[in-house]
């Protein structure tokens, strides 16, 4: 099996990871945002665990929300409901939207199974009072780690934790430049799909694999590169349903900022010799992410991946119902299309009225 | 088909019209002083008002604004606008609307009046995504200034930390100091002084809430929603408390004559969700079963849940920051269920009615939370439906009226039975 099959096996099976990691008695704790600082779990020994939704249609969570919510909050209640995430010791949500604030209100008063604890992260960058409220909620929750996997988290710890998975982020964006060639290496489809597996898996595994792929795909070119090279970007995106879609299209899916993808990875730790100042600062100095602010910031961070990818259209794949997204792509539409055109599509996270997307993608993609 | 038959509510009060008059007046000054060259600001999100007091400074409210075009029926074509400029239905109504009214080329004569454009935003994410998002579109478009607080949400409960306190004192710091840049003059000591007369405010408002606890209720929500205008935009105010010193006495005297709203009060109702501001006349639809809507959940946005001994004039922004964060709309939901649930019980609730107005991101989430709670803990059912109060477009009276015969006549034949 080539290394990227392996990627897929892994993102199509994410259960062997639990378990293999469980076999020794060590712990899971689910989370739902690159805001939640795995490190600080990892270092505490537990598998800090990225939760996904399905495509599947929601059951029972619409009798909790309103519909109105955004239907990958709904799905992974859902999925909660349905006992789906069982194996998770603790989940943890960060202060992001509306709809996660909600997704944690629920879980907490709903799901008796799995506690469900919130870090109150700032929703400003670069405010020094930020960091130092930031740094009290990191504590909090640093103590909470440390309680739930009875292992201290010393500062070394903290610092190697730091070191893996940055360095997994490093990884990933070298495999990414991959995407920068006039035929890029590895098309938008496989990334995703090995980006989310190297999420899933533990950063000792992922590591060594991503170092492998890279060397296997480097002289690699895709087939169908003649097409418009597109940016995605939008609310999450879970499934690389609606990337293939933009590839059959004809579409070169050439880079995309996603939390599944791009925002996981790009940016890495700075040197900072106090652990928990680097995460601070670590996750309050990048507004990748439209819930934050300043999103000038975010605006200038798009221009920099429309420069160095040679993107020629962006698609906006909003979730209805996903405020950040749907605010957003209303706000930068017109600067935006002054250099690029932009395309703005809602779609349903449950991937339903994929004939119309197809339709709407294809006229783009032409017109580009 | 859906018909659209709205009617203004029905106020009972001498004070409520004489707040009323008093928003008027509010608004002539913004727009005098804009003539006379004075900056204006822009607020979005539950800024602590008290700051702009402070500085005397003219103010445009983006949740106000939005719903005084709503109360004319003017909503629907500057929400239509800010589609038109690619904001989706999914997004919040009230923004919509300000934002239309922001990019409007022709405002009609209503409008005109209250309209002025901004010389500095001040914005904050309490409580909601859009209050921290859509004002940017407003910023660029009038190429104007903004200055963001950023509020951490409250998953403390009612003890919040110092450590939080500190931060958004900071973020309201943040926000003098853009004032002061932008040619407003902040005048402590009446920030400090108003420290004070925001807790005399909520010395008030609770006595006003006890007499709103009698039955029969001399005061329905019709009145309450303009009464709680002072407690919204006039805290720190002398002119919020005399309102609220001539509404008590108002209501004492009624409470004293047994003068209920409806002559024979049957049921008793909250309202969970965004008013009908085009028709607030629905409220009043209810009064022919004998019912009325005694209470809105909106009447205690700033300013219900603190606790004024923890208000300290010599520390205004601290206090201002704690009153802030403890509010019962600052996410997460204990405060809000737990407030909830002690409002149905101490106003003697027969009835929830929850809509759902689906552009919020915030308050349809909480539908089942307090509908859970408040049938958990009291026993007192919860009726939600779909009813958009500001955007008049998405407004179907039969069904809303429907929904409310349906509710009332359930809730009496269980009286019955009792
Ligand atoms: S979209 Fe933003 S808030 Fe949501 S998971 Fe991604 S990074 Fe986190
Ligand atoms: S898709 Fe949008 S609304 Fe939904 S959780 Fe992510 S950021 Fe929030
Ligand atoms: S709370 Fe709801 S109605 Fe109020 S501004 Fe936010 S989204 Fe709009």
């Amino acid at each position: 099996m080539g290394t990227l099959e392996t990627m897929k096996d892994i993102f199509d099976n994410p259960n062997k990871i639990i378990e293999e990691w469980k076999k020794d008695g060590r712990k899971v704790v689910g989370h739902r945002c690159m805001y939640v600082p795995e490190e600080i779990i990892h270092a505490a020994g537990m598998l800090p665990y990225p939760t996904f939704g399905t495509p599947e249609p929601i059951k029972k969570a619409d009798s909790y929300f309103q519909p109105c919510a955004c239907e990958f909050v709904r799905n992974l209640f859902d999925l909660a409901l349905d006992k789906k995430f069982g194996f998770l010791d603790s989940m943890v949500l960060c202060n992001t939207c509306d709809a996660v604030r909600h997704l944690y209100n629920m879980w907490d008063t709903y799901v008796d199974s799995v506690p469900c604890y919130m870090v109150n992260n700032p929703q400003k960058m670069y405010d020094e009072s930020g960091f130092k409220f930031y740094r009290m909620e990191l504590e909090k929750f640093k103590k909470l780690m440390e309680d739930l996997s009875g292992n201290k988290i010393t500062d070394e710890s903290l610092k190697k934790s730091i070191e893996l998975y940055d360095e997994t982020r490093k990884l990933l964006k070298e495999l990414n430049d991959l995407r920068k060639r006039d035929i890029p290496a590895i098309s938008g489809s496989e990334f995703l799909v090995t980006s989310m597996a190297s999420m899933l898996m533990p950063k000792e595994k992922a590591n060594p694999l991503l170092r492998k792929l890279i060397d296997e795909v480097k002289n690699r070119e895709i087939k169908n590169a003649d097409g418009p090279r597109i940016l995605l970007t939008g609310s999450i995106i879970d499934n690389p349903t609606l990337i293939e879609l933009v590839e059959d299209m004809g579409g070169v899916v050439a880079v995309d900022d996603l939390c599944t993808s791009a925002k996981y990875f790009w940016y890495t730790t700075k040197p900072n010799n106090d652990p928990m100042d680097a995460i601070v600062r670590f996750n309050l100095e990048r507004t990748l992410c439209a819930c934050a602010h300043p999103s000038e910031d975010r605006y200038d961070y798009l221009q920099e991946l429309i420069r160095e990818f040679n993107v020629d259209g962006i698609i906006y794949f909003n979730i209805k119902y996903c405020h950040p997204f749907v605010y957003e792509s209303a706000i930068f539409r017109k600067k935006l299309e002054e250099e690029v055109p932009t395309l703005t599509l809602e779609v349903d996270h449950s991937l339903s009225g994929l004939g119309q997307l197809k339709t709407r993608v294809q006229a783009f993609i032409e017109m580009l | 088909m859906a018909t659209k038959v709205t009617t203004p509510g029905k106020k009972n009060l001498q004070t409520t019209l004489e707040i009323g008059k008093a928003i008027r007046a509010y608004y002539e000054g913004v727009k005098e002083a804009k003539s006379a060259g004075k900056p204006v600001i822009w607020s979005y999100g539950l800024v602590p008002r008290e700051i702009f007091h402070a500085a005397d400074a003219p103010v445009l409210y983006l949740e106000h604004l939005p719903l005084m075009i709503g109360a004319k029926q003017l909503s629907g074509r500057y929400i239509q606008l800010a589609e038109e400029e690619g904001f989706s239905r999914d997004v919040c109504a009230f923004h919509r609307c300000f934002l239309g009214c922001a990019v409007a080329k022709d405002r009609d004569p209503y409008l005109e009046k209250l309209f002025v454009s901004p010389d500095l935003i001040i914005a904050s994410n309490l409580p909601c995504m859009s209050e921290s998002k859509s004002f940017l579109y407003a910023a660029d478009h009038h190429n104007c200034p903004y200055y963001f607080l950023d509020a951490p949400i409250n998953t403390w409960g009612k003890d919040i930390p110092d450590y939080a306190i500190e931060y958004f004192a900071g973020q309201l710091q943040g926000a003098i100091d853009s004032m002061e840049e932008h040619g407003f003059k902040v005048d402590m000591d009446k920030l400090k002084e108003s420290i004070n007369l925001t807790k005399k405010m909520m010395g008030l408002w609770n006595e006003i809430d006890n007499c709103r606890k009698t039955v029969p209720t001399p005061m329905s929500t019709v009145d309450g929603i303009t009464a709680a205008y002072p407690l919204i935009q006039l805290p720190g105010t002398q002119l919020g408390v005399t309102l609220f010193e001539r509404l008590l006495e108002e209501l004492k005297e009624k409470v004293e004559k047994k003068q209920g709203v409806i002559e024979d009060e049957k049921l008793r109702l909250m309202w969970f969700g965004v008013p009908p501001f085009y028709n607030m006349g629905l409220f009043n639809y209810v009064e022919k079963y004998g019912a009325v809507v005694v209470k809105s959940m909106v009447e205690y946005i700033a300013g219900g849940a603190f606790d004024p001994s923890k208000m300290d004039p010599k520390k205004p922004l601290e206090s201002l920051a704690y009153k802030a964060l403890v509010d019962i709309v600052n996410p997460t939901y204990p405060n809000m269920v737990d407030f909830i649930v002690k409002a149905v019980e101490e106003f003697k609730i027969d009835g929830l009615i929850g809509v759902v107005k689906r552009s919020c991101g915030l308050l349809p989430g909480y539908m089942r939370l307090v509908k859970d709670a408040v049938y958990k803990d009291k026993g007192i059912p919860t009726s939600i439906f779909d009813l958009d109060g500001l955007d008049i477009r998405e407004y179907d009276d039969v069904t809303s009226k429907a929904n409310l015969d349906s509710f009332v006549e359930s809730l009496l034949a269980s009286k019955r039975r009792q």
